[in-house]
């Protein structure tokens, strides 16, 4: 038997050890490869309690299945006995509902210690990812202007983005001829990729920032594509041109063949902001693509269209063959997404079977036509299982931001309301039997709020 | 005024917290923490201190939200007080919650009182 002095002594550094992890500014979390919580620490609660579906914590996945599915599998899938499952994963909440502070953007580590447990580290790095964002734009372009340029095509572009004149550099590097002085500069993007709204969003945005930069495939005169990085900037002394001339050239367009770097760069932006199964936008980039589309309608009013899709009864394909055939459905309905839509529009999957299209410039009926073809494709088509071959459906709901007249927007100024009515749509597409496409009216009310998890039983 | 010991769901609980004891609090089936308009612990009872493994000395006085219960501190709890206070209104709310106490998930309820003006204020808690 210990003496009472040191009995006394082991108890009071228990107590210490234990309010030094209640006080421990991270969320931590041990828990089983299935994610049965074993321990857990306050913060954790604090961030997780308000995510967790049935409000228990008994099992780290399920917290977290709403807004960063397929952890279980990225788990379960990780090779290795111990090592570092994924760190600093971004998982994006949807905030607004939540109150004024709620975190917007936790951070997940996972670290497998050994073939039965798993420690997790949990942050909210809201603010941190703001600050961040920002100096991501300037590493872009600094890595823009301090890459070693092998070859670049400068163009002049008026104040509409039209093309005003034509060099060689524009010869060797996309091809176009002269004929190209007066088209405006979207001749370089390949169908689907430019709006025509978005062509004057970037002269907008290179006039606030004092440039603009974005990657991504370009178009040669002869049909061909190359990965392209793509700088436009105001000409510094662009009024000497004259004021009143409005083909006078406004800005300097850079376009660099990037093809070779296009590898690279693919791997980090995917690492960051794909969806694990599907390769699809993952939360984080759809909610990035939303903010960014919102900002320029609010300077710009224009539409914007909002397809919801969720996959018909797929607990019933999960139960019936498996949860990994009900993957391989859920990567097929990708495919047929990433296919049926625009290289402008975000395809993203947001979590468990729901899916999300945001379509910038695009109205209520376009919208119902693009998920109406989605909708008929998808019954057409047939998933290999060990079971024999799964049928599947999909049921979806439009909503669409429009400018009023005034050029005032509606009540929905947020993707979180966007999110809302697209979400009342799919319900009445569900009560309507599913296998059904259906629009959000002003008859279903802005105020009453469907139980988030009524339509998922089917 | 009765002399029956006060259950977790007895109305006008808060009074009667006012009014009790260190004794009296430490009698009671369920946890108690009371704390002031400035969110410090004021009141720890006994069976609070037992189930969370501190004693009374190392939580009276520290801020409730940041230092004592980290995992209230968010719309579900920490919120509900905020706004009762904003609006001064009374509160006197009853909810499912989860504690992290030991490190262990706990499932409690949790019954959240402020008198208008939030001078007192608790935060009630029972196993389920």
């Amino acid at each position: 038997m210990l003496p009472d002095d040191s009995a006394e002594q082991l108890r009071a550094e228990h107590e210490a050890l234990i309010q030094f992890l209640y006080l421990a500014p991270v969320g931590l979390v041990q828990a089983s490869l299935d994610g049965e919580i074993a321990m857990i620490n306050p913060i954790s609660a604090q961030l997780l309690m308000p995510l967790s579906p049935d409000g228990c914590l008994t099992n780290l996945f399920a917290a977290l299945e709403g807004v960063a599915p397929g952890l279980r599998l990225q788990c379960a899938q990780y090779p290795r006995a111990q090592g570092m499952v994924f760190e600093g994963l971004h998982i994006h909440l949807r905030g607004a509902e939540n109150g004024k502070r709620a975190p917007q953007i936790l951070s997940l580590t996972l670290l497998k210690l050994d073939e039965a447990r798993i420690m997790a580290v949990i942050q909210d790095v809201t603010a941190e990812v703001r600050r961040e964002r920002q100096l991501r734009q300037s590493d872009a372009w600094l890595n823009a202007i301090l890459t070693r340029i092998s070859d670049y095509a400068l163009v002049s572009i008026d104040r509409l983005g039209r093309i005003v004149d034509w060099n060689e550099s524009i010869a060797r590097v996309t091809g176009f001829g002269e004929h190209v002085i007066g088209s405006p500069y979207s001749v370089f993007y390949p169908p689907g990729a430019m709006t025509p709204e978005h062509l004057l969003d970037r002269l907008r945005e290179a006039d606030r920032n004092g440039w603009s930069l974005d990657e991504g495939l370009r178009l040669r005169a002869d049909a061909s594509q190359f990965w392209a990085s793509a700088l436009i900037a105001p000409l510094p002394d662009r009024e000497a041109f004259g004021i009143d001339d409005p083909q006078a050239p406004a800005y300097a367009l850079i376009l660099r063949d990037i093809s070779d770097k296009r590898a690279a760069s693919e791997k980090r932006r995917q690492a960051a902001f794909c969806d694990h199964l599907t390769g699809l936008a993952n939360r984080r980039a759809f909610f990035e693509a939303a903010e960014l589309e919102l900002e320029r309608a609010a300077h710009t009013p224009r539409l914007l269209a909002l397809v919801l899709f969720d996959a018909d009864m797929f607990k019933n394909v999960n139960d019936r063959y498996g949860h990994p055939a009900g993957d391989r459905v859920l990567v097929d309905l990708a495919d047929a997404l990433r296919d049926s839509f625009r290289i402008v529009d975000t395809v993203a999957r947001l979590g468990g079977e729901e899916f999300a299209v945001l379509l910038p410039s695009t109205g209520e009926e376009e919208a119902l036509a693009g998920a109406e073809r989605l909708r008929a494709l998808v019954a057409t088509r047939l998933v290999a299982s060990d079971a024999g071959e799964i049928a599947y459906t999909v049921s979806a709901g439009v909503a669409v931001l429009a400018p009023s007249a005034g050029g005032e927007r509606d009540a929905a100024a947020g993707i979180d309301d966007l999110i809302k009515r697209a979400d009342q749509a799919l319900y009445l597409a569900k009560g309507r039997g599913r296998n059904c496409v259906a629009s959000w009216s002003s008859g279903l009310s802005d105020n009453e709020d469907i139980p988030k998890r009524s339509r998922n039983a089917g | 005024m009765t002399n029956a010991i006060p259950s977790f769901d007895t109305p006008g609980l808060a009074d009667l917290l006012d009014a009790s004891s260190q004794e009296q609090l430490d009698a009671l089936a369920f946890g108690v923490i009371g704390f002031d308009a400035d969110n410090v612990v004021q009141r720890y009872n006994a069976v609070e201190s037992q189930a969370a493994g501190l004693s009374p000395q190392r939580v009276i006085g520290e801020p409730l939200f940041t230092n004592v219960a980290p995992c209230m501190n968010n719309f579900m709890v920490a919120q509900r007080f905020e706004d009762a206070a904003e609006q001064n209104s009374e509160l006197d709310d009853t909810i499912d919650y989860v504690l992290t106490l030991r490190m262990r998930p706990i499932k409690v309820k949790l019954r959240l009182l402020a008198s208008a003006g939030g001078a007192h204020r608790y935060v009630l808690v029972q196993r389920r």
